[in-house]
């Protein structure tokens, strides 16, 4: 399918339920007319939450502020002062204005580097509770607990307003659609998928999230602002915990992740609401907490992927078992070699490609990391070796991450990076590959590969790419390994090995000037272990990278390296050439495990003033 | 002063009682049961039923541990268990049992606000002030209810088990511990410790179907400032508490009732270990 006839066929669709909203009026009675209205709106609202929490991951109870954003801003204009064209369009600004406002408040103190999914959660469960006590304390201005009634508004017919609100919710989930299906919505699933991975690829994930927390924002201030409009009524329940939590429950029994489940449980629930509540108020919400509670614990993907299953159940019962494939993925058509001339683009610099001075990490009273002093120049491979805990994986880790040392400077590429987060380390030429093959699960290769390049290539918005450019090093371990005929593989379906292959490769397509690789051949053949071998070779000898290699296996590193720096108890005991360290006493001493007081005592001196020419 | 004083420390008695529940389950199961509000209700109805029978009010606490700890394990078993390894579903599923609870209470005993009988009422004179002997009584419940839970995690089998499985549960399963079982006995007295907890609060308010709502997130928030520790939450009690009254008398009792949740979320984004040591 191609892209444009996938776009095409999105916005059929639309039109199509367009349709069915101009036609609403003439089929329903004035009553459920009246109460579909307020559904749909409350819909749009639930497709944020579906944004959020289904997409990214980040379970929000507060969208209800920012629906009653739009309403109270619609309600304290049209109350206080006279209801003009000029004021109607003060009071959306407005509206749209304290949403954002509010938004980038609860983004700044939700999604910081290092906060927690829980801790985002709990903020916004603070957020309606602050908001409906403002509500409740604003006196004759906001009208208290009991809201504001009576104003004026714009002088629609029910039916324009349930056209309108239709409208409005069509336009906003084809948009979700479309964007959840691009290049840039994938990011979305990668951040809820693995939100470390993601970092250490160069994404600003705080700022994406604020980014769309802020269009969700948006989005229910619009909402809220139709409502008040609409309804010409406004009560502090629309900001209150309570709805907050009903959009999560509209959202979790449609279906998480899926935009259509969350507006068609929106506008199930709160209609069938409407037609119930009066006769059994009681018995429809204990109904629905049953239901919401059933959904959760056996059925979290929700209710309308079970209706799509149904269908497909039901022909696998008559059809021969097998002949029911899953729809394979989409996936990317090809993949293409970038020029070499056009990649490794940052600078190499002047000074080394990277200088520990220095660093200390510490836990408590227990010292990991003491004292590192090392530097390596762009072109050299250097080794890390040393016996477990001596804190390889450690130092690793603090270089590509300014927060993590306890003390001591780095510095890439002539950039310190001081206490800044691995995204910005990697926009220094940082490439981290992890000791466990760390990669995007669900997603498939190609999908990973593109989350990778996604720093260099900004994605689009709407589209997807059918040609995906790598770096002529990624280009080289997928072929070496494979990969390339398991681009619509999920990740989460690959071999170790080619597990690790795709890290290493997602690596390489950053582009690093540095790049540290936390044993990145174990679990691979010795034929593949070469390979890997001979690339990273190449990486250092004609595009001048700086590589840092945590190995165990002394043979590789004597075969490969440049350099060894030989780590124990958390201090430099040997950094020297292939031949120094392989000679050495000191190492066999340490790799056997003996004499570590010896050792101590040996090195002591030497961790002094040392400066190891590079 | 001394008045404001007792305020402060009654306050923060009241806000232990209600929060240890929830701290128990929070630490060892790393789930936030946001169905400690419904449990609180029903610990309210439970005082209810008791003092409409015509017993004693203080046989309210036992009546309302034993109704919040049947609940809990039927809570554990069939809902919180299936979600251990996704902790931000059981915060949805436990809320939908809150609603659950209170759609049913409502159903039992109707939408209005009942009363229950306090088991102490007047006052009594402390350092010239004549404070409210059940307050007081209160501080006496909540220091009593802190000890016992800490001689039960300090000094028993279960309590070192509870204590391995909070720090390291897969190593605690590889020594044998059952920690599943450790898991639902802890359920179960966190529920309970959520029925005593409705039953306490009785007296001072009222009863209705909704009156643990509002008491759950401040709860929520004592114990995501307060770690997994019985000590810092009475630290976090005492500090969040005290500013609650003094915001409350001082500023708007509006501000007041917003005061924990915020501070707490403020708390938290400067030092996100909250009150809690290493």
């Amino acid at each position: 399918m191609t892209e444009s006839r996938r776009l095409s066929l999105i916005l059929a669709a639309a039109v199509l339920a367009l349709a069915a909203i101009f036609a609403g009026p003439y089929v329903l009675d004035t009553y459920s007319v009246n109460v579909l209205t307020r559904s749909l709106l409350y819909a749009a609202v639930a497709l944020t939450v579906d944004l959020l929490w289904g997409y990214l991951g980040i379970l929000t109870f507060g969208q209800s502020v920012f629906f009653a954003c739009g309403a109270y801003a619609a309600g304290l204009v049209f109350t206080h002062m006279d209801f003009t064209p000029g004021n109607a369009a003060l009071a959306l600004a407005l509206g749209i204005g304290a949403a954002v406002f509010t938004a980038a408040i609860v983004g700044w103190l939700a999604f910081w580097h290092g906060a927690s999914a829980l801790y985002a959660s709990v903020i916004t469960l603070v957020l309606p509770i602050v908001a409906t006590q403002l509500l409740y304390s604003g006196g004759t201005f906001t009208g208290s607990s009991s809201g504001l009634s009576g104003f004026t508004s714009f002088d629609l017919s029910t039916e324009a307003w349930f056209w309108l609100a239709g409208s409005f919710l069509v336009a906003m989930t084809t948009l979700a659609y479309i964007f959840v299906q691009s290049d840039a919505g994938r990011l979305l699933v990668a951040v809820r998928e693995n939100e470390q991975r993601c970092k250490y690829l160069g994404l600003n994930t705080s700022r994406l999230k604020i980014r769309v927390y802020l269009a969700c924002a948006v989005i229910g201030a619009v909402a809220g602002y139709i409502y008040a409009a609409y309804a010409m009524v406004v009560a502090p329940e629309l900001a209150g915990f309570v709805f907050g939590t009903e959009l999560v429950i509209w959202t979790a029994l449609g279906g998480r992740g899926t935009l259509l489940g969350p507006v068609f449980g929106a506008l199930i629930v709160d209609y069938e609401s409407a037609q119930l509540s009066g006769n059994f108020p009681f018995i429809w919400q204990l109904i629905i907490g049953t239901v919401f509670v059933l959904v959760i614990v056996a059925f979290p993907r929700g209710l309308l992927p079970m209706v799509f299953d149904l269908p497909r159940r039901l022909l696998g019962l008559v059809r021969p078992r097998g002949d029911v494939a899953r729809p394979a993925r989409v996936a990317l058509a090809t993949l293409a070699t970038l020029d070499a001339a056009q990649t490794q683009g940052a600078e190499v610099g002047n000074g080394p490609a990277l200088a520990v001075t220095g660093v200390a990490k510490r836990f408590g009273s227990l010292t990991v990391l003491d004292g590192i002093d090392f530097k390596a120049r762009a072109g050299e491979l250097v080794s890390l070796v040393g016996p477990n805990g001596a804190g390889k994986t450690t130092l690793m880790r603090c270089i590509a991450d300014g927060a993590e040392r306890s003390a001591g400077t780095i510095i890439v590429n002539g950039h310190d990076i001081g206490s800044r987060p691995p995204e910005a380390c990697v926009a220094f030429g940082v490439g981290r590959k992890f000791q466990m093959a760390n990669v995007f699960e669900t997603l498939t290769v190609a999908e990973c590969l593109q989350i990778a390049r996604a720093r260099h290539a900004r994605p689009s918005l709407w589209r997807r790419a059918n040609i995906l450019p790598l770096p002529e090093a990624a280009m080289h371990v997928i072929a070496t390994t494979g990969l390339d005929r398991q681009l619509s593989t999920p990740a989460h379906l690959l071999s170790h090995g080619l597990k690790q292959a795709l890290e290493l490769s997602m690596v390489l397509a950053l582009e690093p000037r540095v790049l540290l690789l936390d044993e990145p051949t174990a679990g691979l053949t010795k034929t593949e272990r070469m390979q890997i071998g001979a690339i990273l070779i190449d990486l250092t000898k004609k595009q001048g990278l700086c590589v840092l290699l945590v190995e165990h296996d002394l043979d590789f590193v004597r075969e490969i390296s440049s350099r060894v720096i030989v780590l124990h108890q958390g201090r430099i005991v040997l950094d020297g050439s292939v031949e120094e360290v392989v000679a050495s006493e000191l190492v066999k001493q340490v790799y056997a495990g003996s004499g570590h007081a010896g050792i101590a005592h040996e090195t002591a001196p030497k961790t002094g003033g040392q400066e190891v020419p590079a | 002063m001394i008045a404001q004083t007792l305020d402060i420390v009654t306050t923060a008695a009241i806000l232990y009682a209600v929060a240890t529940g929830l701290l128990l389950v929070f630490g060892v199961m790393k789930i936030i049961n946001f169905a400690h509000g419904g449990l609180m209700t029903l610990g309210g109805y439970a005082a209810l039923v008791t003092t409409q029978a015509g017993w004693n009010p203080w046989l309210a606490i036992p009546v309302a541990a034993l109704f919040g700890g049947v609940a809990g394990m039927a809570i554990e078993r069939f809902v919180v268990r299936p979600l251990y390894a996704r902790p931000l579903d059981a915060i949805l599923a436990t809320w939908g049992l809150s609603i659950i609870i209170g759609q049913v209470i409502t159903i039992a005993f109707g939408r209005g606000v009942q009363f229950t009988q306090a088991p102490l009422s007047g006052t009594l004179d402390l350092f010239g002030e004549s404070y409210s002997a059940y307050r007081l009584a209160l501080v006496g419940i909540a220091a009593a209810l802190g000890l016992a839970l800490t001689a039960l995690l300090q000094g028993t089998r279960l309590g070192l088990e509870t204590r391995a499985v909070i720090m390291n549960e897969d190593l605690a399963r590889g020594l044998g511990i059952n920690s599943a079982l450790v898991r639902f006995l802890t359920f179960t007295l966190g529920a309970a410790l959520a029925g005593v907890a409705g039953a306490l609060i009785t007296p001072l308010s009222s009863v209705d179907p909704n009156m643990g709502v509002p008491w759950l997130v401040n709860a929520f928030m004592l114990v995501l400032v307060s770690g997994a520790s019985l000590l810092s939450l009475l630290v976090a009690c005492l500090v969040l508490g005290g500013a609650q009254v003094l915001v409350a008398t001082h500023f708007s009792p509006v501000l007041g009732g917003l005061t924990i949740a915020v501070l707490a979320a403020v708390i938290l984004r400067i030092r996100p270990k909250g009150f809690a040591r290493d």
